[in-house]
């Protein structure tokens, strides 16, 4: 009687920061310009997923948990530099050197890398979002519609749009060699 | 670009489904046929394709080494949070609205609302505390709580975090409180001579009217040297004799004291003996040198036992 065992302790977020923070960081690395922003953006999921986790029920799936928290933590954020992103959104690929560490910008090797990266950076929130937690985190359509709180359908729709005007921007490009290709 | 023909649009999210590897067999065969006589579409899902290879190569493109960087920061600054968040919750009570909170350490704060509600707890007055409403583990302690006040509970075995005591000297009458049992009263002086410094009376009594942790730090079982009930939570006095009557604690209402003639007694004694009032004028002792009992049962549960001469054993006080 009067155990007290199911606060927050520490073995418990500790975990869950240990297992999903690099996902989380990256995905919001992805959805962000700026350097130092995804990791105050992970930051503030990671606290507001603290704050609520004593609520948590205990057969939540953690994982689309935090990725819908940090899907709202960057819309708030996006919000707030709205402004700043329609800027953004106009800049070419070969700015992007103005983030110099990022992942990304190590990433981008060939002309077709930079003009798809390119494109992901354009692409409307909701879209880019659904596009990134789908090819790059894997996410079922059903997880996406929780974190983006739509319709696996929905979500589904978000990526083929997304797919979509990559395509469209690969128009007229050479493509390497690969597997598929004839 | 050339506009697409109406078969190549209908296909398409099949066709891009197939290049992502997400398609269902017969739509991956329709967009095989397809592809077989379109060029357009052929060319289309080659781009598809490439698509794919190159968002293999980004999510191969992984920096761990600068989110580890990140995860160490945050991990810091967690701790900091942690040591500030206090989850929080108000329920009902026979005794009125009441807020429990607790911190990772344990329970922090038990407070009676006023007209005010939530919004007029101390908590929001605190700094450096970020509070929380919510928290399963906060019900049980509710109900585990409602069914002390209805005398369905004896113990209230809750971890508590007594980091928010105003001084060390507080947080060691608060221990020693915490030990007068269930069903037991002690007196302030009796406290203070418990400490080591009778004439710390006043500072007692100062320290439990501002407990954090009013009914799990029993400070209600602590009383004036005459026997009278003196303060509670402010001037809550009614129930503090609510609480002792629910204890079984023989009560004069109209004196708002206890009923020490009511009560065995026990008078520090290396054979930690309990006695009738009766006994050798034990009754006329000043409180401060005496722990009073309601039931014999609960004298017991503190390790005591009956006095040979008077025999309250055999001779148990009418109830």
């Amino acid at each position: 009687m009067g155990e007290i065992a199911e606060v927050p302790t520490e073995t418990g977020f500790d975990a869950i920061v240990t297992v999903h923070h690099g996902e989380i960081y990256r995905y919001l690395k992805r959805l962000t310009f700026r350097i130092g922003e995804a990791e105050d953006l992970s930051q503030e999921t990671f606290f507001r997923a603290y704050r609520a986790w004593a609520a948590l029920p205990p057969d939540a799936n953690v994982r689309a948990w935090l990725f819908k928290i940090a899907t709202n933590v960057f819309r708030n954020h996006a919000r707030g530099e709205r402004r700043r992103l329609i800027a953004h959104a106009t800049v070419q690929a070969g700015s992007r050197e103005a983030d110099p560490v990022g992942p990304e910008s190590a990433a981008v090797a060939g002309e077709l890398q930079a003009l798809t990266e390119a494109t992901i950076q354009r692409l409307p929130v909701k879209q880019r979002m659904a596009f990134t937690l789908r090819k790059l985190h894997d996410l079922d359509y059903e997880l996406i519609g929780q974190s983006l709180d739509c319709s696996a359908e929905t979500a589904r729709a978000h990526v083929f749009q997304a797919l979509r005007k990559i395509r469209t921007s690969l128009d007229g490009h050479a493509l390497p060699r690969t597997e598929s290709t004839r | 670009m050339t506009s697409k023909s109406s078969v190549c649009a209908k296909i398409e999210p099949d066709l891009i489904a197939t290049a992502s590897g997400e398609a269902v067999r017969s739509a991956v065969q329709r967009v095989q046929a397809h592809l077989a006589q379109c060029a357009t579409c052929r060319n289309d899902y080659e781009h598809y394709r490439a698509i794919e290879t190159v968002v293999d190569d980004l999510r191969a493109t992984l920096q761990p080494a600068e989110s580890d960087e990140a995860r160490r920061r945050l991990i810091a600054r967690l701790s900091d949070l942690r040591s500030r968040l206090v989850h929080y919750r108000v329920a009902p009570s026979p005794l009125g609205p009441i807020l429990i909170a607790m911190t990772e350490h344990g329970v922090s704060l038990v407070e009676y609302l006023g007209r005010g509600g939530a919004a007029s707890s101390r908590l929001f007055r605190q700094a450096g505390v970020d509070a929380v409403e919510g928290g399963d583990e906060l019900d049980r302690l509710h109900r585990e709580l409602h069914e002390f006040i209805n005398g369905r509970r004896t113990r209230l075995d809750w971890s508590l975090d007594l980091r928010s005591a105003r001084s060390d000297f507080q947080r060691q009458v608060m221990e020693a409180t915490v030990a007068v049992p269930y069903g037991a009263v002690a007196s302030y002086a009796g406290i203070a001579r418990e400490l080591g410094r009778p004439a710390a009376v006043r500072a007692v009594a100062q320290a439990l009217r501002h407990n954090p942790l009013p009914i799990v730090v029993p400070c209600h079982r602590i009383i004036g040297s005459t026997g009278q009930l003196v303060g509670y939570a402010g001037n809550r006095v009614a129930l503090k004799e609510r609480l002792l009557g629910v204890e079984g604690v023989p009560l004069n209402v109209r004196a708002a004291s206890i009923e020490r003639s009511a009560m065995y007694h026990y008078d520090p004694n290396p054979h930690r003996e309990y006695c009738l009032p009766t006994c050798g004028g034990i009754v006329k002792r000043p409180l401060a040198q005496v722990r009073l009992f309601a039931h014999r049962e609960q004298a017991t549960a503190a390790g005591l036992t009956p006095c040979a001469d008077c025999r309250p054993d055999l001779h148990p006080l009418p109830r």
